[in-house]
């Protein structure tokens, strides 16, 4: 009888392979290849005039990127922006998640807003703000004249520039992370709070002794999947400033995509590519320890 | 049954048979394309080949663009080359020459403007290409205010010079300070002298040659030492930064060519350096304002030449078909009438074939333009230079970098390309 | 210290669905209430109402003779013990005893001689440093009524308290709480649904159905005097046996179906003379039926045997009437029967209840 069982299992076990199998393979094609690929081809002189793996450079791909006098500014930049986008984004999302979640009536309508901006794609997005935003001829521009405010360089002058990248960046995103906060406060267990009301703690108190800790797994995930998809901005910057004015937007995506295609050196972007990786997976597991010692 | 079979087998390769073939090429979302789709139908008529143009911006081309020519077979059978990829195209061996398709077809590569031909025709002695249209740069300006006898007075008593179609930089500039004015009174300007596409990148190297050519300079000596940091070249710059800082609309650091057109077809500008091309988009009253009021000059010292040009990729599924439309397409009857729609001719008969010149007038000045029209770098790392030079230059238009530590900073990323390039010794 | 009073009080949701009806309850001063019903009859909301955690949608609650119906909770100086205590999940013990003492300004030294107090009293002493979800339910649950003692209230209300525990725990904390009771002598409302703690536990019961009162009294009052079948078949478990019966013209048998009759004591004929000649519910608790005929009046009844529940201490014998109803009867722990065989059974009739089949009321209270 125990025999017949495994046998059994064993079959089981074999069909769940065979039907996960296709599926598996493409994702092992999609994901791993081009992974295994980058890395190899970033020891590599491959460029798009000559893509071949003929000629082993060692690490001097690595060397050459690093040199790059404008990096060290790219880098920085790239976790300001990140940083500013991510935090006020998180800021915004959990008031409008707090706020979402204490309504009743018309919820839906307000969903369909919020996602709005989400669901455009973001070469869109950069075009939309672009000619919103022009110093001229846009309607913001216009508007704050109308108010008797004076018109805004947006996208000329360096420090205004990196923050109208940043807005824009939020526009769109915000309510992602607004959504994930959303369902972390829906599923809260009610009587803690009104354990607070009967003690007399006010709301602010409620929010930072019972929300925020019984939010924090939510908000780990969040803050990180965010962090993780901020790093890789690339299309806002593409089309709305060009890295520019000067280098105040300049962001590492920006800088490795400027590698590949227009400097044709696949290799030197895969370095750069390389970097990157290693330093999100590094930022994603330090998180992500933090996060299992909460439990 | 089997008579059912064999009749299904009958219509399946008729089907297939009568099907029509189709080519696809990449083109980039400008006037003469339209021109070129509007006259499609003819060609599929004459030839029974479908034609797919898939057009999209500019900024996205080139990296569109390179896998396809990178494998074995691409998606596009014909494409359409912007001068300053073809020194990357041609050392990659992406294109197929044409030499003996001309030779074979009797097509006379003469009838192109020889300065055409140069750019984008011949590469080395191979003729890789065949020149569609020219969008070489020059001034666009308001007529209605060179014409105005209010303006022609107080211009010329206060610089003592005739208002005129500028000849010399020196009156255009003069030109663009004095209609850079407040017209309302409330402290903001509301004519700009000028319009800047100061933009990082692309739009800022196209617009800044010509003010390099207008001061005499070059971006290098015939044995391609980069000469762009010279006098001329920090008189250009700060004659830019002078621009942006009093003489075109705040913001315009980051403009490219379309918010800068936009500022001009909304009529709040006197002039802009641009791609001759757009005329026809100044003088169209959908898409302007001003239009009727516009006239073109060629940029005193000479405009940005610049031009695309057709080919045939290694790549390509179906050359002889792709072949098909680039003949038809430069054919004289078909080039003429996207000149008379507006298009930017290559060929020299065109510019004076009474019909096109009866239908634009300003043709004639167009083929003045483009005579006098500087050539850009083109070699294997143009677009990259294209790339630095661009961030160098947006750094001194918006005043973070001086204009002489600028260009000596593209002047250094230019030379380590052609070192990289093998034109230049270490 | 103090007495609650509900006058007229009622909850309306939404306009149009009443879960508590218009309730009068005084609650004394040191008193032990329990609310007792089932699911749905508005128990809880009672007691939320008494917390300010709801509304009052009408009538009037006073604490210590004020009116407390717009008075923040907070202010009311109640405490609550929720059913899944409601620990503040990040905070500490001693913390979770803390925080409320904290918001109120206690000065640090009078919490710290609290937290102390209380922690001895419900032995948490050493679980001051923990957090919540290292501990047991029963350690949270000492948690969560220790962080109501605390408080000092004047009256400590507990909505379910024991219901997340075993039995056994269940047990052990009842026997805790009336300890509590007993040595500090604090106004309590229990809520429960459980009739083995509202017996055990309260000085008054009050049971409710529907968002009423149905009675309300002594625990032993109750079951004794049950005012209607619901509260008859409600307290007990198993249940009285109600069965469907007539009263002879005279009032001097009560017949269950045609074939049983059983003598009514003198006594009671007067107390049910509106029902002569009348259908009845017959009521008698299976404590009632004994398998020996035994002093009192006595009579007979036979039945089926129908099944056997060994509980140990005593067993249930589950029967068939002549007339197909079946009922239950405690028997001794050492009774033993064949399935299906026949048993005389005795029912003392001076136990016996009689309820109006029409809405259920006692016709008159039997037992003084």
């Amino acid at each position: 009888m125990a025999h017949a069982a495994t046998a059994l299992a064993r079959r089981d076990r074999r069909f769940g392979l065979m039907l996960s199998a296709p599926g598996l393979a493409v994702l092992l094609a999609v994901v791993a290849f081009p992974l295994v690929f980058i890395i190899f081809t970033s020891f590599y002189d491959y460029t798009l005039l000559n893509p071949t793996h003929d000629t082993f450079n060692g690490i001097d791909n690595y060397r050459e990127a690093l040199d790059d006098a404008y990096l060290p500014a790219a880098i920085w930049t790239t976790l300001k922006f990140v940083a500013a986008s991510v935090i006020i984004e998180f800021i915004i999302g959990m008031t409008v998640a707090l706020a979402l979640n204490s309504i009743t009536r018309f919820k839906d309508f307000y969903y369909l807003i919020l996602l709005a901006p989400l669901l455009v794609n973001p070469v869109v997005v950069g075009l939309l703000w672009r000619m919103l935003l022009h110093t001229e001829l846009g309607i913001v521009n216009y508007l704050l004249n109308s108010f008797g405010l004076p018109s805004v360089n947006w996208l000329g002058d360096a420090d205004t520039a990196f923050w109208t990248v940043v807005m824009v960046d939020i526009w769109h995103q915000v309510s992602f992370m607004a959504i994930l906060l959303l369902a972390g406060l829906a599923s809260l267990p009610r009587e803690p709070y009104e354990a607070a009301r009967m003690d007399g703690a006010s709301a602010l108190s409620c929010f930072i002794h019972i929300t925020l800790p019984l939010m924090r797994p939510v908000i780990i995930v969040a803050v990180l999947l965010r962090l993780i998809f901020a790093l890789k901005t690339f299309d806002i910057i593409f089309i709305m400033t060009k890295g520019g004015p000067g280098t105040a937007t300049d962001l590492v995506s920006y800088f490795i995509y400027r590698a590949a295609f227009f400097g044709l050196d696949i290799g030197r972007a895969a370095a750069m590519s390389v970097a990157l990786l290693v330093f999100v997976i590094a930022l994603t597991t330090y998180l992500y320890r933090y996060m299992r010692s909460l439990r | 049954m089997k008579r059912l079979l064999a009749a299904f087998g009958v219509l399946a390769l008729t089907a297939s048979a009568a099907q029509a073939e189709t080519i696809r090429i990449l083109m980039e979302t400008v006037p003469d394309t339209r021109y070129i789709q509007d006259l499609l139908p003819q060609f599929t008529a004459e030839t029974g080949i479908e034609v797919e143009i898939e057009a999209i911006s500019y900024i996205d081309m080139h990296s569109k663009l390179v896998p396809q020519l990178l494998a074995p077979q691409g998606s596009y059978d014909a494409i359409v080359v912007d001068f300053y990829w073809v020194g990357e195209f041609s050392k990659a061996g992406w294109l197929m020459p044409l030499d003996d398709l001309i030779a074979q077809d009797g097509v006379d590569t003469g009838a192109y403007v020889p300065a055409m031909m140069d750019l984008v025709g011949k590469v080395d002695d191979v003729t890789l290409m065949l020149p569609f249209y020219n969008y070489s740069m020059a001034v666009i300006y308001r007529t209605d205010l060179i014409e105005d006898p209010a303006e022609q007075a107080a211009f010329e008593t206060k610089y003592g010079i005739p208002l005129q179609v500028p000849q010399t930089w020196d009156e255009y500039w003069k030109q663009v300070e004095f209609f850079t004015r407040d017209n309302d009174g409330d402290g903001e300007r509301d004519l700009y002298g000028t319009v800047i596409q100061g933009q990082r990148g692309d739009c800022i190297s196209m617009q800044w040659s010509n003010f390099l050519y207008s001061q005499g300079g070059q971006y290098n000596d015939e044995n391609w030492n980069p000469t762009l940091n010279s006098p001329e070249g920090v008189a250009a710059m700060d004659a830019y930064r002078e621009a942006v800082l009093k003489y075109s609309p705040p913001g315009s650091e980051s403009f490219c060519f379309d918010e800068a057109f936009n500022v001009m077809a909304q009529g709040r500008a006197y002039s802009f350096v641009t791609f001759n091309i757009l005329y026809a988009s100044f003088e169209d009253p959908e898409s302007s304002t001003v239009a009727g009021k516009v006239g073109i000059t060629p940029n005193p010292g000479g405009g940005l030449n610049g031009a695309w040009g057709w080919a045939i990729p290694n790549s390509s599924p179906d050359k002889d078909a792709a072949w098909t439309f680039i003949k038809w397409v430069e054919s004289y009857e078909i080039a003429k009438a996207r000149a008379m729609a507006g298009g930017a001719p290559t060929q020299t008969a065109i510019f004076n074939d009474p019909d096109v010149v009866a239908a634009r007038p300003y043709y004639p000045v167009l083929g003045d333009i483009l005579a006098g029209a500087q050539p850009f770098p083109v070699f294997t790392y143009t677009t990259e230079l294209v790339e630095e030079m661009g961030r160098e230059l947006n750094l001194a238009a918006t005043g973070e970098k001086g204009s002489q530590e600028a260009l000596d900073d593209a002047a250094a990323a230019f030379h380590k390309l052609l070192v990289k390039d093998g034109k230049l010794e270490e | 210290m103090a007495d609650i009073q509900l006058t007229g009080v009622s909850k309306i949701y939404g306009g149009n669905v009443t879960a508590v009806d218009s309730i009068d309850l005084e609650i004394r001063d040191g008193e032990f209430m329990v609310l007792l019903g089932p699911s749905g009859c508005g128990k809880s909301t009672t007691l939320r109402m008494i917390s300010g955690l709801e509304e009052i949608s009408g009538g009037e609650l006073r604490i210590g003779g004020r009116l407390m119906n717009d008075v923040d909770p907070a202010d009311r100086d109640l405490a609550i013990v929720f059913q899944n205590y409601a620990l503040y999940p990040h905070m500490t013990v001693g913390s979770n005893l803390a925080f409320g003492l904290k918001l109120r300004k206690v000065p640090k030294p009078e919490i710290e001689a609290r937290i102390r107090r209380t922690a001895d009293m419900l032995g948490i002493g050493e679980l001051l440093h923990r957090k919540p979800r290292e501990l047991s339910g029963g350690q949270q649950q000492r948690v969560a009524v220790g962080r109501a003692l605390v408080r000092e209230p004047v009256a400590f209300l507990l909505d379910e308290p024991l219901s997340n525990l075993d039995a056994k725990l269940r047990a052990a904390m009842r026997t805790e709480l009336i300890k509590l009771h007993h040595e500090l002598g604090t106004t309590i409302v229990h809520v429960t649904h459980d009739q083995v703690e509202a017996m055990t536990m309260g000085e008054r019961i009050c049971i409710m159905r529907n968002g009423k009162i149905v009675q309300l009294g002594a625990p032993l009052e109750v079951y004794r005097n049950p005012v209607d079948t619901f509260v008859a078949g409600f307290l007990a478990s198993p249940p009285m046996n109600l069965i469907d019966a007539r009263l002879s013209e005279a009032g001097a048998t009560v017949e269950l179906g045609a074939e049983v009759s059983l003598a009514i004591p003198e006594g009671h004929r007067a107390a049910l003379a509106s029902h002569h000649n009348k259908a009845v519910v017959f009521g008698i608790r299976p404590e009632d039926i004994y398998a020996e005929p035994m002093d009192g009046a006595m009579a007979e009844l036979d039945v089926t045997v129908v099944a056997l529940e060994a509980l140990g201490p005593e067993t249930v014998l589950i029967s068939r009437l002549p007339g197909g109803k079946e009922i239950a009867t405690r028997m001794g722990r050492n009774f033993h029967a064949r399935v299906g065989s026949a048993q005389r059974l005795y029912v003392d009739m001076n136990a016996m209840h009689a309820f109006n089949p029409d809405g259920g009321r006692a016709i008159a209270m039997l037992r003084a």
